[in-house]
């Protein structure tokens, strides 16, 4: 039996209420559970109450759960035939973003659509994902061997990343490049072109350090020897480290931290709310949580590696490791390895735009494993329309 | 996971799928492998086996990440209490120097802490560095070479500094460890180090006055540092204090906030213990880091709470009423002229929205009558007046551990005419600390009791203090306190399920040529929860004006009350104190006092109606306060 259905080919499309069964319903839960952690931990962190933080995150998970089935329930060929005109898409709104989007604290990062803000560069970066799989899809070993392959992905990532680079917006920059380079690495790049590319980069780095604005050098700086200024830039992740290391084993207990109630941590609603988890509940809530963000990860490489057809893993990988990216970010981030950067922790940080962006993608990402069996046809999308 | 890991590609090549061509749907049969669907197997191979390779890239990393969080949770925590060891450790001085630095600590300004153990000031080891300019060979080099490890330094100064004459001079105060080290390490003779220390104040603005600071040499030069210089200096044990600094950043947040909403110059909040006397909170606003005190305006260092004397207004009107009561004097259905104004000596005393006619008791404190309230006062006379203002506190210093506390501004007992009594019956004409009028509430709230007000963490439970009026006395005022917040002008103070009762009081600031018409001090004053009264809060506000929210008015009811109620709802909880909502009928109908003699039933059988009725006259008689009127 079950070798005949191996043998079935999936029909090239079926009912929506098979798809909707079709949906895979615990890593569904598996998102309730992580966006349940954010309330609790925004409840706490606005001083025990459900406003103004935890109260909007639930109806905003609410909105981003029910855009993510919708966009499960779309075929995935539907989605491949669109991905260039979403990454055209993605990179007129960076462009509009630099033209006309508003700064916040120095970055010019947001741009207003009819009231709700819009992060473009979120967005560039699902439109990165599902490019460069179109055009990896179906590419032969050879292919991908022929450097020449490799120059029009590399332009469709450097695009975006420089147009990030400009907001200026360093943190995402760097995170939207390396997701470039992952894809390429899925795809099956040879090693020996990674380590080409690596090569320069300390030389890089030099160079774009005597460019960064003041305060990006100043967390770079501090980054390296956080002592040094303990009330100025080094604050923050002093704080951080303080709040999670009052918590101990167990933590002080819900609703019992100090360090992120008092407002010593400036954005302990945003990008340090881990803090107040580590404070409250300890290392076993720390623990708790990064299992919780782990199971998520992998669940996602498993919808990856599930997925039958190039184009639907490429895309499946690129998403959990967008994902990926800001949980580790984040918590690296929070605990002090790596420079602060203001990028929050998926589903549990109080902020809508990126929330939403988030689930958009595991919304592309239910639609890969509900689409895991479709054929695609043609013979070579990928090289052809690229 | 439901997610099938078994999804590969099936082993034997035979039963793999078939070529891609769209539409037909082959049950089973021999398949032919074309080329470009091996091809096509390949890349799916290719690209699996680096999914499992970054699969093993973020396994590592989360790891790492774990491990890391191990190391700052329990490995080695950066503690918030001992941040000290955490600043001196890098630095560590070599095994032989060790007894020095134990001497050293030893002998350490004691740490300040709050209620619960979070420090509020700490001594952090620093140097300082100084030179025997007679043993410094080279000047010119030796300026060079500290220029280049301390570039605040001027050259040319060092250089002349260290060619001179003298045996001692100090070439710069309170350095980091590091540039101790570089110092050190550039070997110069002649060039040595004091070990000092230096005050930090972790929480900055919060509770900066309360701290006060210490001056260059570690001496407390205000506030707790100066009042308690020899117990600091003396015995190295943490002093512990009985603010609690969740509840400071909380008053402090509610007050910068309703001083910004209304355009304030200043503002002042208490929260106290009723039952021991001991101060959770005192934040006076404008403030200052504490860390950068050498750079406070005067007005920013001025604590308001304590030095701060301010006429109490309609706040006082408690006061009134519980000297009446208790003295037996006056009943609490009898009734007060409130029909006409007042004209003494060169002074009309009248009424805000007055009803113009005779109040009851009750509704001479829920409608704030000046006139209600100064005929209480003729009723008792000075004598009485001038007695249990004593008994209250009310003519002399709190004693509070503060030495910035000041005394009130009372008239003197010869010149205590019967217009000081009639005024001051309702707030005006003395002027005492806002810690005078907590102190006061708690007293009447608690049960009678007069706590002495302190600073300092107190083990005790039960209340302490002087007995200043009959238990009776204090559970009618505390009924008439609730009236005020559910029927009076403290309505925007309500906290369901908190129960607190207070006065409201607005003021006019005294100027140069009497009471200014548009400077007002707003103030309110209540008590929590008001069944079982475990907390005073206190908010003021410093010249508030008038937003469009408040339909033009910069009065208590309007300012000062909804900011106290928000402190409520926040301190509530961390205080351990929940919202009791289930027996709310039940404490409603024990905290209730009718407005009028027989005009309503108490709440308990027909809820409903009579909070319908209440209301009803409330929307009649009562609207908000304007200010063109000493006193309401």
């Amino acid at each position: 039996m079950i070798e005949q259905r191996r043998l079935i080919r999936a029909a090239p499309s079926f009912g929506l209420s098979q798809k909707l069964l079709g949906i895979n319903w615990l890593y569904v839960a598996l998102l309730c559970l992580l966006a349940g952690v954010g309330y609790a931990a925004l409840y706490s962190a606005a001083g025990g109450s459900p406003e103004p933080y935890a109260a909007r995150h639930v109806l905003r998970f609410g909105a981003g759960l029910v855009l993510m089935v919708a966009i499960a329930l779309i075929d995935i060929r539907v989605i491949a035939r669109l991905s260039w005109p979403i990454y055209g898409a993605a990179i007129a709104l960076l462009l509009l973003a630099a033209l006309f989007g508003h700064q916040s604290k120095g970055a010019q990062r947001w741009i207003d659509v009819g009231g709700i803000q819009l992060q473009p560069s979120e967005f560039a970066k699902i439109a990165l994902v599902l490019a460069l799989a179109h055009w990896f899809h179906r590419a032969s070993w050879e292919r991908i061997g022929n450097p020449l392959f490799l120059v029009s992905p590399a332009v469709a990532v450097l695009v975006p990343v420089g147009l990030i680079l400009k907001e200026p917006n360093l943190g995402t920059a760097v995170i939207t490049a390396l997701l470039g380079a992952a894809m390429f690495f899925a795809a099956g790049v040879r090693w020996w072109k990674f380590a080409l590319i690596a090569l320069p980069v300390p030389f890089a780095a030099r160079f774009a350090y005597n460019h960064l604005h003041d305060y990006q050098k100043a967390r770079i700086d501090t980054f390296l020897d956080p002592e040094t200024d303990p009330l100025g830039s080094g604050y923050n992740i002093l704080q951080a480290k303080i709040a999670l290391g009052s918590g101990g084993t167990w933590g002080k207990g819900f609703l019992q931290g100090t360090q992120g109630r008092l407002n010593f941590l400036p954005e302990k609603q945003t990008d340090f709310i881990f803090t107040t988890i580590g404070e409250e509940f300890g290392f076993a809530g720390g623990v708790a949580v990064l299992c919780l963000l782990g199971l998520i990860v992998f669940g996602g490489t498993l919808i990856a590696l599930r997925c039958r057809h190039q184009y639907g893993r490429l895309v499946a990988f690129g998403i959990v490791f967008n994902f990926f990216m800001y949980v580790f970010v984040n918590i690296a981030m929070v605990m002090g390895v790596i420079p602060v950067g203001g990028v929050p922790l998926p589903l549990v940080s109080h902020g809508g735009s990126a929330m939403i962006m988030v689930m958009i993608g595991f919304g592309i990402l239910m639609s890969v494993y509900v689409h895991r069996d479709v054929e695609f046809a043609g013979p070579d999308v990928g090289a052809s329309s690229g | 996971m439901t997610i099938d890991p078994e999804s590969e590609p099936p082993q034997s090549p035979t039963t793999r799928r078939g070529t891609p061509r769209h539409g037909s749907v082959p049950l089973m049969e021999t398949v032919w492998v074309t080329a470009p669907d091996l091809n096509r197997r390949a890349a799916l191979e290719r690209t699996r086996s680096r999914l499992v390779l970054a699969a093993g890239g973020f396994m590592f990393l989360f790891v790492a990440v774990l491990l890391k969080l191990v190391d700052a949770t329990i490995i080695q925590p950066l503690p918030a209490h001992q941040p000290e060891r955490h600043a001196a450790q890098p630095f560590s001085p070599p095994a032989d120097e060790q007894p020095a630095q134990k001497a050293l600590q030893h002998e350490q300004r004691a740490m300040i802490t709050d209620r619960n153990g979070e420090i509020l000031a700490i001594s952090l080891p620093t140097a300082s560095v100084y030179a025997n300019p007679r043993e410094v060979a080279d000047a010119a080099e030796a300026a060079h070479k500290l220029k280049q490890v301390l570039p605040r330094l001027d050259e040319q100064t060092v250089r002349a500094r260290l060619s001179s004459e003298k045996q001692f001079i100090y070439l710069a105060r309170q350095i980091t460890p590091g540039e101790q080290l570089a110092i050190n390490r550039l070997g110069i003779p002649g060039i040595y180090f004091e070990q000092t220390e230096k005050r930090r104040y972790p929480m900055g603005r919060v509770a900066a006055q309360i701290l006060g600071g210490v001056d260059v040499d570690g001496h407390g030069i205000a506030g707790v540092e100066r009042f308690f210089e020899k117990r600091l200096h003396d015995d190295p044990s943490p002093l512990r204090l009985a603010l609690d600094v969740r509840v400071q950043a909380v008053v402090r947040d509610e007050l910068s906030r309703a001083m910004q909403e209304f355009g304030a110059i200043g503002a002042c909040g208490i929260v106290m213990d009723v039952r021991t006397g001991e101060v959770l909170a005192m934040v006076s606003l404008p403030d200052y880091d504490a860390n950068k005190e050498g750079e406070a305006e005067a007005d920013a260092r001025f604590n308001r709470a304590v030095t701060g004397m301010y006429e109490p207004g309609s706040t006082f009107k408690l006061q009134t009423a519980s000297m009446a009561l208790d003295s037996g004097l006056v009943h609490i259905w009898n009734q007060f002229d409130a029909s006409h104004n007042i004209h003494i000596g060169r002074f009309t005393i009248s009424d805000f929205e007055g009803k113009h006619r005779w109040l009851y008791l009750p509704e001479v404190l829920a409608y704030s009558s000046n006139l209600g309230a100064a005929h209480i006062a003729q009723t008792m006379g000075a004598e009485r007046q001038r007695a249990w203002l004593r008994s209250m506190g009310m003519l002399a210093r709190t004693g509070i551990e503060l030495p910035e506390q000041g005394l009130p501004i009372v008239p003197p007992a010869a010149n205590w005419r019967d217009v000081v009594t009639l005024t001051v019956g309702f707030g005006h004409g003395i002027a005492v600390s806002p810690l005078h009028v907590v102190r006061g509430t708690a007293a009447i709230a608690n049960g009678g009791i007069l706590p002495r007000p302190t600073i300092v963490d107190k083990d005790e439970e039960s209340p302490q203090g002087t007995r200043v009026m009959q238990q009776s006395t204090s559970d009618t005022m505390r009924k008439l306190m609730r009236l005020v917040v559910t029927n009076g002008y403290g309505k925007s103070a309500e906290v369901p399920g908190y129960y607190p009762g207070g006065k409201t009081g607005t003021a006019e600031k005294v100027g140069h040529h009497g009471y200014k018409k548009h400077a007002n001090v707003a103030a309110f004053t209540s008590v929590f929860p008001m069944n079982a009264p475990r907390y005073a809060v206190y908010m003021m506000l410093d010249e508030p004006h008038a937003t469009a929210a408040t339909h033009g008015y910069a009065t208590a009811g309007w300012v000062a009350a909804p900011a106290a109620g928000r402190v409520i709802a926040r301190i509530g909880p961390m205080l351990g104190l929940l919202p009791d909502l289930t027996d709310k009928a039940a404490i409603d109908a024990s905290l209730y006092i009718p407005l009028r003699p027989g005009r309503e039933r108490a709440p308990a059988a027909p809820v409903a109606s009579a909070n319908f009725r209440r209301e009803a006259a409330l929307r009649m008689t009562a609207g908000p306060a304007t200010s063109h009127d000493p006193a309401r």
